[in-house]
């Protein structure tokens, strides 16, 4: 990697990061942004580890990429916390530190109460990221992200209306955490900002439920106002009423979302004269679709019924990036339903140095990893270095900086309680 | 006052001080990404003015559900949903007076937000240099779907065309349908409003050390490849394509492996129960508790790689156990058992029957001057000492020209009359 000399927007800040993968996702969010974040393994390293895939899809405590992605920039010391040494190592690091995150919920065995925590050492900010908060009768009910998904109502708006019987669909790749991870990094750095006037950190309670709860658009509204539930459709936005879909295959074995359709009378000509550059599409040039409202979706219209099926038959009969293109230059915002080894292919996001190259020598190999969700102009985004081996750190931690001799160290590591 | 108790935990003293009190945004959003964002913010405590032109409204403002009769442009209940906590004033940014008056708001702001096409604010005459000779501290957050560099910086996304764009979508459905079945709802403009919240959380603490502003430049495709990885590095390390057989795969685990990983009928119409076995410890309590301790011991189920091959017929047994039973009780019944478990819960169900969204006081009554009392939802960062709030309904149109334009730039009523007259305001 080349020399950055850029500053860091979190410079300086260092996050002991006790979380298990419910909170991986908020620790890369803060490493990202330039904090020094410390990842506490337990002994035999963070389930974090054992998530696939994996590199040459064999398991292995170094070879998931899970890990290389969700720990990339942190370091890594193993500390058994529920040992009394280990936590008090801990509690030593916690001293001179700025955050501990953390996401054991309140009920079950945890090695130290993170509120009395955030009482001990005033100046610290302490994150507890949990499935349910650290209150009510559900706040130890046993967790999976797709478990977090259903309760949390994401799951519930996604789905087949054109497939009977088929149930509410989750997403894939750990929403959950993503969603609640931007709130907890967002607290934490509005926590931060406090601090720097107030000097005084605090404990901050972030229920991944209530997390979701909010991210379900419109169904929040309905469900708020109306006491209405929204009925799931496929491809396209869960809605009060049955909307027209939006997903249509390609010649080429593809599909083509044409949500965004021209608001303009400009723009709408111009689709038009693109689709009938292709031999195609004679009734679009109704005059009735000069009209806005007779193009907008969801209404169940006669007029759009006749629309989409034109465009259905154009788009049917030319290849995905060719309509993607022309649509876009026409200024709507239609789009190809792509998997993600797809973008790979799409220039733009190289222009814009998305894709980032990590070394990870061990492996002798250059990984390409998806990379920075925002381009800040003067503290910009890094991966930071590749993620740690297991107590790859450690040493450098409790030697190099808490000072504990070589001998205390390997004492440590004898009874299991460092690694 | 614990940091946990039920509530907005809004301390009755007057010295209550949320963690960005003392910020103010100037707030160029619309639609649902940026008001995502500045919605965010405003709970934190800072201050924020959304700039409004009445002859380009947001069409939110238009939105269902309309609670209270079909007024607009301040009766929806999506917008009173999502910019509460906010303030308005009416201001035309193409009107040499307007930009003028935006310009002199620039200067005694810290932040400002717009999710407009790439080229809007440049050709407004609002480019980051242009704002930065204004105020050289301002953190400039432009949220659009390409970002404002590359060669597609002029095509243009929704919601569900960046999650499209981004992979997302293909990663939602069930492997044997024809089209996956995505996100049935603009859930990047959710995560690239929440981006930028923490992009702007980080940037202010950075100038608060150093006194550097910056611009943020977001794109919406972006935000959602940046959550992606599993699959992107299958790519790019192993060289697997996601196109296979069995992807997208439905609501069964990707990784970590599980079996069960499904939902599963419960009793009445279209109800479901989602379980996750993620352990042998869990599949065995699961077992003991389900009525069938045999499927523990029947060689199809005894490991993970054994269910992993039989999972259609684990799936059809489970499914024929969960069918006719109650879901909540089911899900209550297998939490017992510590054994991760959950019944589908959309919006409306969040609202009136959820016990642990009653318990922590998740919605609270407000008012609104058009909608009248009406449920808002809840502030998901619990802070024990500078609590967030959502004591303020949506602005009406407006509502705060007096405040920006007398009380915070000096015009005097006169001024502010012309303004209007020669069509700068409004």
């Amino acid at each position: 990697m080349t020399t950055d000399t850029h500053a860091r927007a979190l410079a300086g800040i260092r996050v002991l990061d006790c979380s298990d993968p419910k909170g991986h996702f908020t620790g890369k969010l803060l490493a990202g942004l330039g904090a020094d974040v410390i990842q506490i393994e337990p002994p035999g390293g963070s389930p974090g580890r054992a998530i696939g895939p994996f590199l040459d899809d064999q398991p292995g405590l170094e070879r998931s990429l899970y890990w290389w992605h969700y720990a990339g920039g942190k370091r890594s010391v193993v500390l058994d916390l529920y040992s009394d040494d280990g936590l008090d190592v801990f509690l030593q690091m916690a001293e001179s530190a700025d955050v501990v995150l953390e996401t054991w919920q309140p009920g079950r065995d945890r090695p130290f109460d993170p509120l009395a925590l955030a009482e001990h050492l005033p100046e610290l900010v302490v994150l507890s990221l949990t499935p349910f908060g650290q209150t009510g009768p559900w706040r130890d009910f046993s967790w999976s992200d797709a478990v977090g998904l259903a309760l949390g109502g994401p799951m519930g708006s996604c789905g087949y209306d054109n497939i009977p019987g088929t149930p509410p669909i989750r997403p894939t790749e750990h929403h959950a955490s993503h969603i609640a991870g931007y709130y907890a990094a967002t607290g934490i750095c509005a926590a931060l900002y406090e601090r720097q006037s107030s000097g005084l950190g605090q404990h901050l309670d972030v229920s991944m439920h209530e997390c979701m709860g909010f991210t379900i658009e419109s169904s929040a509204p309905w469900a708020l106002y109306e006491q209405h539930p929204l009925i799931r459709q496929a491809g396209r936005h869960a809605g009060p009423q049955p909307t027209e879909p939006w997903q249509y295959p390609t010649a080429d074995g593809r599909l083509i979302n044409i949500f965004g359709m021209p608001r303009s009378e400009a723009s709408w000509l111009s689709l038009v004269a693109f689709i009938q550059s292709k031999g195609l599409g004679d009734r679009l040039s109704d005059v009735e679709l000069l009209d806005g409202r007779k193009r907008q979706l969801g209404l169940q219209q006669p007029s759009v019924a006749m629309m989409l099926a034109d465009i259905a038959e154009f788009i049917a009969a030319n290849e995905a990036e060719e309509i993607y293109a022309g649509a876009q230059a026409a200024g709507a915002a239609w789009s190809i339903i792509r998997t993600p080894d797809e973008c790979l292919s799409d220039e733009h996001w190289h222009a814009r140095g998305f894709f980032v190259d990590v070394e990870h020598e061990e492996h002798g190999r250059t990984v390409t990893f998806p990379g920075a969700p925002y381009v800040l102009s003067e503290t910009p985004w890094q991966h930071g270095r590749r993620a740690p081996l297991l107590g790859e750190h450690t040493s450098d931690l409790l030697c190099g900086e808490l000072g504990l001799s070589t001998e205390e160290l390997a004492m440590l590591v004898a009874a299991g309680v460092a690694q | 006052m614990t940091p946990t108790e039920a509530g907005d935990g809004i301390p009755d003293s007057a010295e209550w001080r949320a963690p960005l009190d003392g910020v103010r945004v100037i707030d160029f959003t619309w639609i649902v990404a940026g008001p995502t964002c500045t919605r965010l913010l405003g709970d934190l405590g800072a201050e924020v003015i959304r700039v409004e032109n009445e002859q380009t409204l947001d069409s939110i403002r238009f939105g269902r559900p309309h609670p209270n009769g079909f007024d607009p442009p301040n009766s929806s209940g999506m917008f009173n949903w999502l910019d509460r906590n906010k303030r308005s004033i009416t201001i035309n940014a193409r009107h040499p007076d307007g930009l003028a008056l935006i310009k002199q708001l620039i200067r005694v702001s810290d932040v400002l937000v717009e999710n407009y096409s790439s080229r809007i604010l440049e050709n407004w005459g609002l480019s980051y240099a242009e704002q930065c000779a204004e105020n050289p501290q301002i953190i400039y957050v432009s949220l659009s779907g390409f970002g404002h560099s590359g060669p597609q910086r002029d095509y243009s996304t929704w919601g569900p065309t960046a999650q499209a764009l981004s992979g997302l979508t293909s990663m939602s459905g069930l492997p044997e349908a024809p089209e996956p079945a995505g996100w049935g709802y603009s859930y990047l403009d959710h995560m690239a409003g929440f981006t930028a919240a923490a992009a702007i959380t980080a940037a202010l603490r950075h100038r608060r050390e150093t006194g550097q502003g910056q611009w943020i430049d977001l794109s919406q495709v972006e935000t959602g490849m940046a959550l992606t990885a599993g699959a992107t590095l299958d790519f790019t390390v192993n060289d697997r394509r996601y196109r296979q057989t069995g992807n997208p795969p439905g609501n069964r685990a990707v990784w970590p492996q599980s079996a069960p990983h499904n939902t599963y009928p419960t009793a009445g119409d279209d109800n479901w129960i989602m379980i996750t076995c993620t352990s042998d410890a869990e599949w065995e309590r699961f077992c003991e508790i389900s009525d069938h301790p045999h499927w523990r011991s029947d060689s199809r189920f005894a490991t993970l790689p054994a269910r992993l091959r039989h999972e259609d017929e684990l799936d059809e047994q489970i499914g024929s156990w969960t069918a006719g039973q109650d879901g909540r009780a089911l899900m209550q019944r297998l939490q017992a058992a510590d054994v991760p478990a959950g019944v589908v819960q959309n919006g409306l169900d969040l609202v009136v029957n959820d016990p642990q969204m009653h318990a922590r006081e998740w919605t609270a009554t407000r008012d609104h001057p058009i909608i009248g009392e009406h449920l808002t939802d809840g502030l998901q960062i619990r802070f024990s000492r500078t609590p967030a709030h959502r004591d303020r309904a949506a602005p009406v149109l407006g509502e705060a020209n007096h405040y920006v334009f007398s009380d915070l730039l000096g015009l005097s009523d006169t001024q502010i009359a012309e303004l209007h007259e020669n069509g700068a305001l409004g």
